[in-house]
Order: structure tokens, then sequence, then C-alpha cells
């Protein structure tokens, strides 16, 4: 069933030289562009990765979150809260606590609603990311919604490479669990097939939640690193709805549950919102814009951008998936598909 | 004391109940368009906000009556929605893997596009809709009964009822239960899924517009409210069984007194968050939801 693609040398020889250029060109990006053009990178750096971390879930587990905002949220919070005058923590000491609190979050929402269809979970994934919108604009110690200010630190440099690091360590990460391990395919094998998938001692509950739980703690952590990077946050700049929209269109624009598409996403979309506003002024055009363009993907190119890469041909995407039979809880057993009893 | 404090919580219920036939209104058809499509729409909120400015559009470039425009913002919505449908049942049985997670998807990117080009056009501002055909308030035994609210519960009474009518005593009716039922034996006996889902969708966005704009008369409103709506309407689904219509009066009429109870008692900031509260407890208690006749699972 898995048949590996006997891939010729040099396009092997061709994807590590591209690689490496895109590292190069990363890694090096400070020292030869003036300040705007670098924090425009480290948008598109923190974008591709939660792009990356939302992938987890929405492609390679197949259960669509419209509530990914939230763990954002909960990073972002966590950084500024611990970062207040009286406790100041140390900056990188409050990463892995937004982390570790967005991904307890996870796991008590992500048990029920994972057990139910694919709709359910959108909708409690949702409901929660506004419920927390509200508490936080609310209680008293997130600020209500005037929001918390950061200790200012000025270092464009700073900022771009910490967002670089985090979204590359979140690459490596996807990279390690989802492309290169078991736990990848036992994810892959609950997407495509989630019957088959328990039927053969996968405990998918435990896989699914697994998944969730991993896409919620990464972008805690760029939320952290936001948080001190802008240095104001409040429940309009960190818990809006359209971060989710964001993170679900590029990696549905660049390409639902493959390792690049997400970056590809991020990079087109984040760059193309910035030329937009920096021509019409507009940020409500650009919701139009995705909003289209969403639609528009899904009805002509649901593989999404990289199924224009050389190679794309041949890799399992969306288009390849496997078909779940879907029938209603109500609906007769598995003998619906009559068509070839005819005598 | 005691009578003041009886009069205000009769007074609570009485406006949640208003106000919560409205949410049977905008959740009735978008739970059989599920149904039938087999698709949580997530723009049910986006057509609320279309059709509360289609409300104020009427007033201010044909100089209508809003409630008298009712009747031609449904066909306006249904027409709307005929065009639709027919791109969410392609996504919807395209061959693709998880189509009903790609059509959820293709929705959300119609609610997005529908709330940035009003975004774009008419800015951030909030409206009402305005009406002159039914103003003032009405007086029983101390209980305040604005007429406004009144006309909405009552529009959402009669629509209910008709939607139902139409539901349980037509043989078009029958077939589209037939199909909320079961898609491949409905189409073995000769239904149209397609033209029928079509059917469903426009009768559901107009339904919905409607609604819009008798809650544009009664709330202001912005461009953005639209997520708002959608979610209101996905808590009276779920707790009624997504798909489940005779649920949905149930569950709509409780959202409503709940919002109302929780304004009074508890507080307005905390609506939202103690609403969403609940339905993740539903959803954790019994996904089938409340009448437990959904099609969870």
């Amino acid at each position: 069933m898995m048949v590996q693609e006997v891939k010729p040398k040099r396009s092997a020889a061709l994807s590590a030289l591209s690689l490496i250029v895109i590292i190069a060109f990363l890694a090096t990006l400070p020292l030869w562009t003036d300040d705007y053009w670098v924090r425009i990178w480290t948008g598109v750096a923190m974008w591709a990765g939660l792009a990356a971390s939302w992938n987890i879930i929405g492609g390679y587990a197949g259960y669509i979150s419209f509530g990914q905002v939230a763990f954002f949220g909960i990073g972002a919070y966590a950084t500024a809260i611990l970062m207040q005058p009286g406790l100041d923590w140390n900056f990188f000491l409050t990463l892995p606590v937004g982390a570790v609190v967005a991904g307890v979050f996870a796991l008590i929402v992500g048990w029920p609603t994972l057990r139910l269809r694919g709709a359910y979970f959108a909708i409690a994934t949702w409901a929660l990311a506004e419920a927390l919108t509200q508490i936080v604009n609310t209680v008293d110690f997130t600020g209500g919604s005037f929001g918390l200010s950061t200790p200012g630190n000025a270092e464009t440099g700073f900022f771009y490479y910490a967002m670089l690091i985090a979204s590359a360590a979140i690459y490596l990460i996807v990279f390690l669990l989802l492309e290169r391990s078991r736990f990848g395919y036992k994810v892959k094998a609950v997407r495509d097939n989630e019957a088959a998938a328990q039927s053969l001692g996968i405990n998918t509950t435990s896989v699914k939640l697994q998944a969730f739980v991993l896409s919620a703690a990464l972008p805690a952590v760029l939320g952290g690193i936001d948080a001190y990077w802008i240095t104001f946050i409040n429940p309009q700049s960190v818990l809006a709805g359209d971060i989710t929209d964001q993170m679900v269109v590029m990696s549905l624009v660049g390409g639902l549950g493959h390792l690049w598409g997400p970056a590809i996403g991020a990079t087109v979309l984040y760059l193309s919102s910035t030329w937009l506003n920096a021509h019409f002024g507009s940020s409500t055009g650009y919701i139009a814009m995705i909003g289209a363009l969403l639609a528009l993907i899904v009805l002509f190119l649901p593989d999404g951008l990289v199924g224009f890469l050389p190679r794309a041909r041949n890799m399992r995407l969306v288009r390849q998936m496997l078909r779940l039979p879907e029938r209603p809880a109500g609906a007769a057993g598995p003998s619906a598909d009559t068509s070839g009893d005819r005598p | 004391m005691v009578r003041v404090a009886m009069q205000l919580l009769v007074q609570t219920v009485i406006d949640g109940l208003l106000v919560g036939g409205l949410y049977v209104a905008i959740s009735i058809g978008f739970s059989l368009a599920f149904g039938v499509l087999d698709v949580v729409d997530f723009a049910v909120g986006e057509w609320v906000m279309l059709g509360a400015f289609a409300g104020v559009a009427s007033q201010a470039w044909l100089g209508i009556d809003p409630i008298a425009f009712l009747p031609a913002v449904f066909v306006i919505f249904a027409l709307i929605g005929l065009l639709v449908a027919p791109l969410i049942y392609r996504v919807r049985t395209s061959r693709y893997a998880r189509p009903a997670l790609m059509a959820l998807a293709f929705t959300f990117g119609i609610a997005m596009f529908a709330r940035g080009v009003m975004l774009t056009s008419v800015g951030f501002d909030p409206r009402t809709v305005e009406t002159h055909l039914v103003g003032g308030t009405m007086m029983i035994g101390g209980i305040h009964i604005p007429w406004l609210r009144l006309a909405g519960f009552i529009f959402a009474i009669v629509s209910t009822a008709l939607f139902m009518g139409f539901l349980f005593f037509t043989r078009t009716g029958l077939a589209v239960r037939a199909t909320a039922q079961n898609k491949r034996n409905a189409s073995l006996m000769g239904i149209d899924v397609k033209r029928l889902s079509g059917l469903v969708y426009a009768i559901y966005a107009g339904l919905t517009a409607m609604a819009g704009v008798l809650i544009g008369a009664i709330y202001s409103f912005t461009a953005q409210v639209g997520p708002q709506y959608s979610l209101l309407a996905f808590f009276v689904v779920v707790m009624a069984g997504l798909g489940s219509v005779g649920g949905v009066l149930v569950a709509g009429l409780f959202l409503g007194m709940l919002q109302a109870l929780v304004t009074v008692y508890v507080g307005a900031d905390y609506t939202l968050a103690i609403v969403f509260g609940v339905l993740f407890l539903i959803l954790l208690v019994s996904p089938q939801g409340v009448l437990r006749r959904g099609l969870a699972a």
C-alpha cells in the first residue's frame, strides 16, 4: 500500500540545495536588509509556525479546529502576566509555562469533543475560543478589554531570531513526529480511516488527543514571543478569531497535511497582506480576499499551492487520502454499496 | 419586596422567551440544511447580518419600511441561496477525503468573504433597522412587552409553523425528511438530492435573512456581528442534536431564557462565557442533544 517513490538523485540534491538556500536567506536576513523587512519576515516566521501547528490537527489528523487562537492567546497572556512588574520572570522561562497551560487546556477541551464527529469538534473549539475571549475581557488579572503591556525591548533582530528559531523548532518537531515516526503513521491512519485504524489496535482517541495537545502547545510559544514583541496585548490583538482564520487559510492555501504547505501559504499570504495594507491601507479587504481565496482553493485546488511543485504529483495529499465510507449513525449496516450485486 | 423580585423574574423570563423565538427562527433552517446537505454552515450568522443590512438598505434606498420589505428579503436571499447551494453540494460530494470538513471550510470562506465585503463597504459603525410599522410597549400586569419584540416572536412562531407544515404535510417535505435520514436510500426512491438540497438551502437562507431584519430592528449590529449569531445557532442546534428539528424549538427558547437570566442576575459581560460553558457541558454530557435524537458520533 505504501509504495515509496524511488526518487531520482538529482531531485534529492535539488531539494537539499533549495533548503540550504532558504536557510541561508533566512539566517542572514537582518544583515542585509532594513528593519522594515526584518519585521515583515518576523511575521512570516510567526505565521509559518502557527499554520504548521494548526496543520498537525487540521491536516495530519483531519480534525478542523476553529479555536486555535485560544492557545496562541494563552501563550501571549502567560508571558505578559509573568513578566509584569512584581513577578518579573525571565522571558525565556515564560514560554514553556504558556505551552504547558495551553496543552492542559487542549486536553480538557479535546477529551470530550475528539470522540465526536468533526463538525462537533469544529464548533466546540470555536466556542472555546469565543468564551475565552469573553472571560479575558472581563476578569482583572488579564487587564480586561484594556489589556497588558510587557517590558519594552526595541531590538528587531532579537525578535526575528526568536521567532525564526521557534518556528524552525516547530517545523523540526512536525517533521520528526509526523513525517518520521510511528506516531505520524498513527495520526495519518486515523485521518484516512478511523475505523480501520481502530481495528488495527490504535487507540484513536488517544492519538487524536496527543495530536491536538501538540498543535495547541506549539502556538502558545509563538504567542509568548509575540506578546513580548508587540509590547502591548489585548483580546483584540491576540485572541481575535481572525488569527484562527488565517492559520486555517494559510494551511489550506499552501497544502493541507503537507510539511511545507503551511510555510508556503504563510509566506504568500502574509507578504500579499502586507502589500495590500501598504498600497490600499485597508485590512478589511484582506478578510474578504482570504475568504474568497479559501472558497476557491476548496473548490478548485484542494491540494493547495504545493500541488504546483514539480514532484507533487506523487505525494499523498488531500486528493489521494483514502475516502471514508461515510454514513450517519442511524443508517443501515455496511452493505449500503450494492452496485456489484447485479446478476 | 418579594413582589418586585417576582415581577423582575417574570419580566426576564418573558424577555428571554421573546428573543428565544428569533433564535428558533435562525436555527430551524440551519438545522435542516445540516440534515440535508450534511454540512455545518458557518455562514449562518452572516445571513443574519446580511439580512439586517438588507433591512437598512430598504429603508434608506427604497424608502420601504423593513417590516413590509420582509417578503422581498426572503426572495432575494432565497435566490442567493440557490446560487451558493450547488457549490456546497459540489464540495460535499467531491472525491476528496473528508468532504464534510472541506465543505465546512468552504462555508467558512464564504462567511469571511461576506464579512470582509460588508466591513469594507459600510465600515464598523453600529446600526439599527428602523421601522415605523411596529413600535411602543404593551403593559400587562406590570410586565413590559415591546410590540417589536412581540412581532419578532410572532414572526418566528408563524414561520416555524409554516416550515414544519411544509416538512410534515407536503410530499416535498417528506422527501426532505427522507433525505435528512438517509441520502442513498432517498435517491434510490427517485429523489433528486441535489435539487432538494438547493431548495432547502434557499429556504434556509431566506428565513434566516428575514430573522436578521427583525434582529437588526431589536438590537444594534455591525458587519462583524455574524460569528456571534453563528455561535448562537450552533448552540441551539447542538443542544437540540444536529439535524433534529423538534429539539430546535425547545433549545432556542431555552437559550433566549438562559441569556436573559444571566444578563439580569449575573451580568451582561458574562453572558457569552456562560452560554458557551453550557454548550461545552452539553457536548460533554449528551453529544446527541438534549432530546437525544441527533445524528452524532
